[in-house]
């Protein structure tokens, strides 16, 4: 049980390349955290310098009450679940548990009794005398946690931990994960590309973005009010529409209409509106502080659908759910609900205050 | 680096680049010292070897022997390695997969096993076979007497040669010829092309690079042969004496060690330029 | 171009097609089998003698037909010379094949971990000297500089020279199995506290056995059936292996030996064939371009 620190810590690559620019983060005891971010954002190598198996080039890094910026990655008390597992192909099941035991130097008997129990506790009981390639994916992965927890470490690290298995098996892989993570109480760090996945498990969660945290945040917060337009237009599964308006007094002026501005913008001024789809109610007939268009294309998500509208400042997203759905090519009205309108900086992209 | 660390790394690489350092690098560079010293195993140039010059390359230029030699090499490899186990190679790896199965493998069977016999076995072999008297071929051809090895000790060693190295030519097309995608053969019985056609513009293509691969290494390996030697000796009067017999006989056997080496000097520069040639096959179809 | 009787002409046509077909299917298919019974006699015809002379009662060049004996086999065993040069072979080869497995093997995995500058060059220079420094080509040097060095007749000499001609296609070979083991499995038992000597034993050997077999089956072939440098180097008959023993298998006319020769043969043929045996039912052959460089 530790938390982790992190000050001003750096990774440049000898070319020249920084995938982690003076990162500081505090990751508390006990924490289930995401690095979240798209493709060579830095986050594998945030996690990875965490390992050590990157040498970090400034900065420091504490685990727990450790300083372990220059130890090497056996000594800094970590267990790691690698995205293809890393399950040792030649060995059991058993033997792959076993393994970090083996290079504790404890005794053959005892460490497969440690990882017979171990084992036991992630339904894997009836697969220990089999190799990893008779394995299906989510049990390869049981044995890779199971043998990050039979390490008794003091932070687990995924990397892409679910990444590996098919879209049915990863959500209730996602359960399985968050219920073992609280029972076993570990900081734990994982990284993953996929939003989704980081607001359904994640305790925080850190957006990254060029090798620097762009936002840290609940998953509601980052959800709910994203702290610029990047993550803005990352986290969601439908995109957040994003309009340019005009700030006059008291109203913000889109192309598709206009709606009730929040005081305290100051003068005339240009920025970017942002309105969640979901946070968008569709009406068939006008209405007042709404945004209007034609129906164009109706997606079906289960028990809504996303509705784009033709604007003529561009297309905008509505969720409708599924009794409402209107015919395409008629018009409509999207109403922003109370307190969900978001204005950004055009300049910096930042969330203005409101 | 990457856990290994670079000094370990270097413990770890150093051991092979040092047997390599003294078996390869030093006795190629040697070749090229010795081979301009009139040095021999015995007698008054043992002791003090003398600087000679390119004498022993003159010497070797105007040795008639050497003409000899180099000619029956040219021979030797052209006859048994570029035509006779390239050819025989891809006709038995391209029509034995239509063969059924019991004869494909009994006849994939004997080929390979031509292949993994010890030399100094099948060269016996050879000699039982070829033996004036007693000899299974004499004794089937119904010509008692027929000295195959001394009146045709070229093609002796030519279709020994290709008895013996046919196996991995065999091998490598028939890797090859199983590379072809059905779909492209039947994309050409579908427009009716005919098996000479289909091969021509279909197949051909495709193993054009196996080709060219397959003749320098059986070139490489037949130019080095020593196997020759253990079946005529080089004789009658070197009519099988090709290039590695050669150098044997003039320094090992006849102690000559510089004029030896000059030989050998000579064959190390045509293994570079076909090796040169090998590797920039390699490299292009790598990457 | 006359028709002489009404006969449906698209159905001639057909029909002559069809027969053409037919024809030709038959002959390739005969072309087939006479080509295939001439390779048979080809490459069975030099091997006859090897199966039937060892059992042979009158053992010679001739082939006689099968008189069953055991009787030479007897000969075989009372030689001094037969049964230790399969014993110098097995040195030899074993030898060879452990250097070559663990110094191959441990450069390998260094070449394939560790980004040096010029590696890449490095390896294909040193593939390149190999075929071109073959023991032909190289026999003058090594013969005078074992012989300098007061080292004809030791057979560990003769093994290290052996291993270095064998190094650098074996490390090439062993590089490519090294590069496919993942590198996450390596890290993760870093992770775990592995040190790298336990890394190299725990986890990197055992996944890359299949290459590290190959390499050993390859070197002790290529060692078995080494004639030339062991004919250069090793002059004393108690160390000389069977390649070479053979020679001395004859009396003093030149006559050979019959009986000792077929049944060493045999004997000394037999390990090669049960090694390609296992390699091919183990692993299916691996087409390795430069096996057996």
């Amino acid at each position: 049980m530790a938390t982790i620190e992190l000050a001003a810590l750096e990774k440049t690559y000898p070319g020249g390349v920084r995938a982690v620019d003076g990162l500081s983060l505090t990751i508390g005891d006990g924490e289930f955290f995401a690095l979240l971010g798209p493709s060579g954002c830095g986050k594998t190598t945030l996690l990875r310098t965490i390992a050590g198996l990157e040498e970090a080039t400034g900065g420091s890094l504490s685990i727990g009450e450790r300083e372990v910026t220059r130890l090497a990655p056996g000594q800094r008390d970590v267990a790691m679940v690698f995205q293809d597992y890393a399950l040792f192909p030649h060995m059991t099941v058993l033997d792959n548990i076993a393994y970090p035991l083996r290079i504790k130097r404890v005794a053959r008997a005892a460490r497969h009794e440690k990882a017979r129990q171990t084992g036991d506790g992630l339904e894997l009981a009836e697969l220990m005398a089999r190799r990893p390639a008779e394995l299906s994916g989510g049990q390869q992965q049981r044995v890779a946690l199971a043998r990050a927890v039979v390490a008794h470490p003091s932070a687990f690290l995924f990397d892409e931990p679910l990444s590996n298995l098919d879209a049915r098996l990863r959500l209730s892989a996602r359960t399985f994960l968050k219920r073992l993570q609280r029972e076993l109480g570990v900081t734990t760090i994982f990284v993953t590309h996929d939003q989704a996945e980081a607001l359904a498990m994640a305790d925080r969660i850190a957006v990254m973005e060029a090798g620097r945290i762009r936002q840290v945040g609940t998953p509601r917060e980052v959800f709910g009010r994203p702290a610029n337009t990047f993550v803005a237009n990352f986290i969601g599964s439908t995109p957040m529409n994003l309009l340019p308006a005009t700030v006059t007094d008291h109203r913000l002026l889109l192309a598709a209409g206009s709606l009730p501005a929040p005081s305290g913008l100051g003068a005339r001024r240009e920025v970017t509106v942002g309105i969640r789809p979901e946070y968008l109610d569709f009406s068939a007939t006008a209405v007042p502080d709404a945004l209007s268009g034609t129906v164009g294309i109706v997606e079906h998500l289960g028990t809504s659908s996303l509705v784009t509208l033709e604007t003529d400042g561009g297309p905008i997203g509505v969720v409708v759910p599924e009794e409402a759905e209107p015919a395409a090519g008629s018009t409509g009205w999207a109403v922003p609900r109370p307190g969900r309108v978001l204005l950004y900086d055009n300049e910096t992209g930042d969330l203005l205050p409101t | 680096m990457a856990g290994l660390g670079t000094g370990r790394a270097v413990l770890f690489v150093v051991p092979a680049l040092a047997l390599i350092a003294a078996f390869l690098v030093f006795p190629a560079l040697w070749t090229l010292y010795l081979g301009v010293l009139k040095y021999d195993l015995a007698g008054s140039n043992a002791a003090a070897p003398q600087f000679v010059g390119l004498g022993n390359y003159t010497d070797a230029l105007t040795d008639p022997r050497f003409a000899n030699s180099v000619l029956l090499t040219l021979a030797f490899v052209g006859l048994s390695a570029v035509l006779g186990q390239n050819g025989l190679g891809f006709l038995l790896a391209a029509t034995l997969r239509r063969a059924v199965g019991w004869v494909r493998m009994l006849v994939n069977g004997l080929v390979l096993l031509s292949w993994i016999l010890p030399g100094t076995v099948v060269v016996f072999l050879w000699q039982a076979l070829l033996d004036r008297n007693g000899g299974t071929l004499n004794a089937l051809l119904d010509t008692p007497g027929a000295a195959w090895t001394l009146d045709h000790p070229l093609a002796t060693i030519v279709v020994f040669n290709i008895w013996r190295g046919t196996a991995f030519s065999m091998l490598l097309y028939s890797a090859a010829l199983d590379a072809v995608p059905t779909s492209h053969l039947e994309t050409a019985r579908l427009y009716g092309s005919g098996p000479l056609r289909t091969f021509r513009d279909v197949v051909l293509p495709r193993i054009r690079g196996h080709i060219l691969t397959n003749t320098l290494l059986i070139t490489l390996w037949t130019f080095n042969d020593f196997t020759p030697y253990m079946l005529t000796g080089g004789g009658p009067e070197h009519r099988s004496e090709t290039l590695p017999v050669y150098v044997y006989r003039m320094s090992i056997e006849g102690g000559q060690l510089g004029f030896g080496s000059a030989i050998s000097l000579i064959m190390l520069v045509i293994n570079l330029v076909i090796a040169l040639f090998y590797l920039r096959l390699l490299r292009r179809r790598g990457g | 171009m006359s028709e002489p009787q009404r006969v449906d002409p698209g159905n001639r046509a057909v029909r002559r097609i069809l027969g053409d077909a037919v024809v030709r299917h038959a002959l390739s298919r005969i072309g087939l089998y006479v080509f295939a019974g001439v390779m048979l006699v080809f490459f069975a015809l030099p091997l006859l003698w090897l199966v039937l002379t060892p059992f042979s009662r009158t053992p010679a060049y001739q082939i006689t037909a099968p008189s069953f004996t055991l009787h030479n086999f007897r000969v075989l065993l009372d030689n001094p010379f037969a049964l230790r040069s399969i014993g110098n072979s097995l040195i030899l080869a074993g030898g060879t094949a452990v250097l070559a497995v663990v110094f191959a093997g441990t450069a390998a995995y260094a070449l394939s971990r560790v980004r040096l500058p010029g590696r890449d060059a490095l390896l294909y220079a040193i593939l390149l000297l190999s075929s071109i420094v073959t023991g032909t080509a190289a026999m003058v040097p090594i013969f005078l500089m074992l012989f300098q060095l007061n080292m004809i007749d030791n057979r560990l000499a003769l093994v290290l020279v052996l291993t270095g001609g064998l190094l650098p296609s074996a490390m090439f070979i062993l590089k490519d199995f090294m590069d496919s083991v993942p590198k996450s499995y390596e890290e993760s038992a870093r992770v775990f506290g592995a040190s790298p000597l336990q890394i190299l034993r725990h986890v990197v050997a055992p996944v890359v056995r299949p290459g590290l077999a190959t390499i050993a089956v390859w070197a002790i072939v290529q060692v078995w059936g080494n004639f030339l440098l062991p004919y250069i180097l090793l002059h004393d008959q108690n160390k000389q292996p069977a390649a070479v023993i053979m020679y001395t298998f004859y009396d003093e006319g030149g006559t050979p030996n019959f009986a000792l020769i077929s049944t060493f043969s045999l004997l000394y043929s037999v390990p090669v064939v049960v090694a390609y045996l296992i390699v091919n039912r183990r692993y299916g052959f691996r087409f390795q371009g430069g096996i057996k460089g």
